[in-house]
């Protein structure tokens, strides 16, 4: 019982901004004509926006760019970052592991903003470019966080007993490293994706994420700003939903792990 | 290795990461599309005036000598002037620095007593109702973008109840203090968070180590011990963490002054940015990134001073 109600809370604030984004277009009204500008007459359920587009229709068609780019640049960092992690950690030539893990150090060196704001606007503006700048950014930690745990792993007895029986070091790597690797990895994964939620709705807030026409949580953010004062809510609901989306994967994530121990905390 | 060689081989290796991020940067910007030449000509370009322009603006050399003039100027101070207003880079990133400086600066400040206070906080009441409210807060609070949670507390905090001025439009962040609020504790927010927990993580291990049951069976008081000898390890990893929030403060720096209206670096490198206004852009990233290098060194040298046994930066 404690476990379900412990859940309540991040289960919700998690479900609102998801349940909106990947189901709310499905519901959204093709229909955008347009009203006065930031009017609240009883006509919109919360108003209209700065160009008098319906407040409600544009949240439900806003959230699916924000999680979706955030979600396939996750994947895509664990894509590049975990092979390469796995390859510095297990190799034991020292060159190889300097020159994967070296560029890596000068990465971090550039504020991550910083390079976004370059990144983005050198590119046209598509969905995929932002996806692998906001995967670029991420993936030193996670190659970090796969190198530490692939390197302890290959110095466990089970791995030099399987390279005295002759395995292949690809079998060792792929058939036992990087399996026993997963927790690890999975224990990471909220972390990973509110950070690239955090990047990718900066960026629209910036006006150098997607298309500034597209109908987007961050980019309403940024476009209902001047009439915050009139029209408060064409604001503070697509900001509330970036929020909660933030804080409930966290607050779930940290859950599951907590309810997991010891296995998930197998920290190298 | 002993604390000078370790010094000496980090800042090398500082001064490698400067010198590469110039020139990364360098060739970045040479890679935005159009050019300052094609900018300046305005909505009507004549041909003859762009190739004019780019001549005049040394756009037609080729990309490593520009590199390499630019690199010599650099170290000499000089980082050109901007295209687009009869100023040098150098006055306008001057010019710009004050607000910036001052909110960074003030953030800084208030967020090493502030999360410090916290973690202790949280690691001495240990499983109670306070620690759950501050852990869970810190938890859920510090990857929440900064313009989401800065619009809202504006929307709370200068709209309905009135109490701050919303932006800094038409006043000076010294002359009126009150400006200066809402964007600090904006700033505040996702450091706090993630250095509070990092304290509290680390008082609790200090206080259930070896050492600590040692010296309290000493008879040492527990204050005592709690302040010098469990804190200094706790603040260890944190010092670290206060590196990686340089990143998060520059990145939240050029939100908030977005948010705010304040006339700062942040506004100066978007304005930039989307003017391809390429000097500033360069000198602008050369700020940014030293600053970040020379945070992170003497972060893994305070770390290591704190905690000598701890392995540190790599």
């Amino acid at each position: 019982m404690r476990t379900v109600r412990g859940y309540a809370i991040p289960a919700t604030l998690v479900a609102i901004p998801l349940l909106l984004a990947l189901f709310g277009p499905l519901f959204a009204s093709g229909d955008t004509t347009k009203d006065v500008a930031f009017s609240l007459d009883g006509q919109h359920w919360f108003g209209t926006d700065f160009v008098g587009r319906d407040v409600w229709n544009e949240v439900l068609l806003g959230g699916r760019s924000l999680v979706l780019v955030a979600a396939v640049a996750t994947i895509c960092t664990y894509l590049v970052a975990v092979p390469l992690g796995l390859v510095a950690g297990m190799t034991r030539n020292r060159a190889l592991d300097e020159v994967l893990m070296r560029p890596l150090d000068l990465l971090l060196a550039v504020p991550s903003m910083l390079m976004l704001l370059l990144l983005v606007s050198i590119a046209p503006q598509a969905p995929w470019v932002l996806i692998a700048v906001v995967a670029l950014i991420n993936l030193p930690d996670v190659v970090r966080i796969s190198r530490a745990a692939a390197l302890s792993l290959s110095a466990r007895p089970a791995v030099e007993a399987m390279r005295l029986q002759g395995e292949s070091r690809i079998r060792i790597g792929l058939g036992y490293v990087a399996r026993s690797m997963r927790r690890t990895l999975a224990a990471d994964l909220g972390t990973r994706f509110t950070g690239a939620t955090y990047l990718v709705a900066s960026a629209s807030f910036l006006g150098v994420g997607l298309s500034p026409q597209a109908s987007d949580w961050a980019a309403m953010v940024d476009r209902n700003r001047v009439g915050l004062f009139v029209q408060p809510w064409a604001v503070v609901v697509p900001a509330l939903l970036i929020v909660m989306l933030a804080v409930g994967v966290n607050l779930t994530f940290d859950r599951l792990l907590r309810d997991r121990q010891p296995t998930f905390l197998e920290t190298p | 290795m002993t604390i000078p060689r370790y010094l000496a081989h980090r800042a090398l290796l500082g001064v490698v990461q400067v010198l590469v991020v110039m020139a990364g940067m360098f060739f970045l910007t040479e890679a935005l599309p159009g050019d300052a030449a094609v900018t300046i000509a305005g909505d009507n370009p004549d041909p003859a005036m762009i190739a004019d322009l780019r001549e005049r603006l040394g756009l037609n050399e080729s990309s490593w000598h520009r590199l390499g003039d630019w690199l010599v100027a650099a170290l000499h101070g000089d980082f050109g002037q901007s295209l687009l207003a009869p100023r040098s880079v150098v006055d306008i990133v001057a010019s710009a620095a004050e607000p910036t400086l001052l909110l960074a600066g003030l953030t800084l400040v208030l967020l090493i007593p502030l999360s410090v206070g916290l973690g202790v906080l949280a690691a001495h009441r240990e499983g109670s109702r306070l620690d759950r409210l501050i852990s869970g807060t810190t938890l859920g609070l510090y990857s929440a973008p900064e313009f989401a949670m800065g619009i809202l507390i504006v929307t709370v905090f200068a709209v309905k109840l009135g109490w701050f001025p919303p932006t800094a439009v038409g006043t000076s962040l010294t002359d009126n203090p009150a400006v200066l609020v809402l964007p600090v504790f904006v700033l505040l927010l996702r450091p706090i968070c993630s250095l509070s927990r990092l304290v509290r993580a680390g008082m609790i291990d200090a206080q259930q180590s070896d050492y600590v049951r040692h010296v309290l069976r000493l008879g040492l008081s527990p204050a005592r011990v709690r302040f010098t000898h469990s804190l200094p390890n706790a603040v260890a990893p944190a010092a670290q963490q206060l590196a990686r929030t340089v990143d998060w403060l520059v990145g939240g720096v050029i939100v908030i002054e977005a948010i705010f209206v304040v006339p700062g670096l942040g506004t100066t490198l978007a304005a930039a940015v989307a003017a391809r206004d390429l000097p500033v852009i360069q000198g602008l990233a050369v700020v940014f990134a030293t600053t970040t290098v020379l945070v992170n060194l003497v972060a893994d040298i305070a770390a290591r001073v704190l905690a000598p046994t701890a392995e540190v930066g790599r």
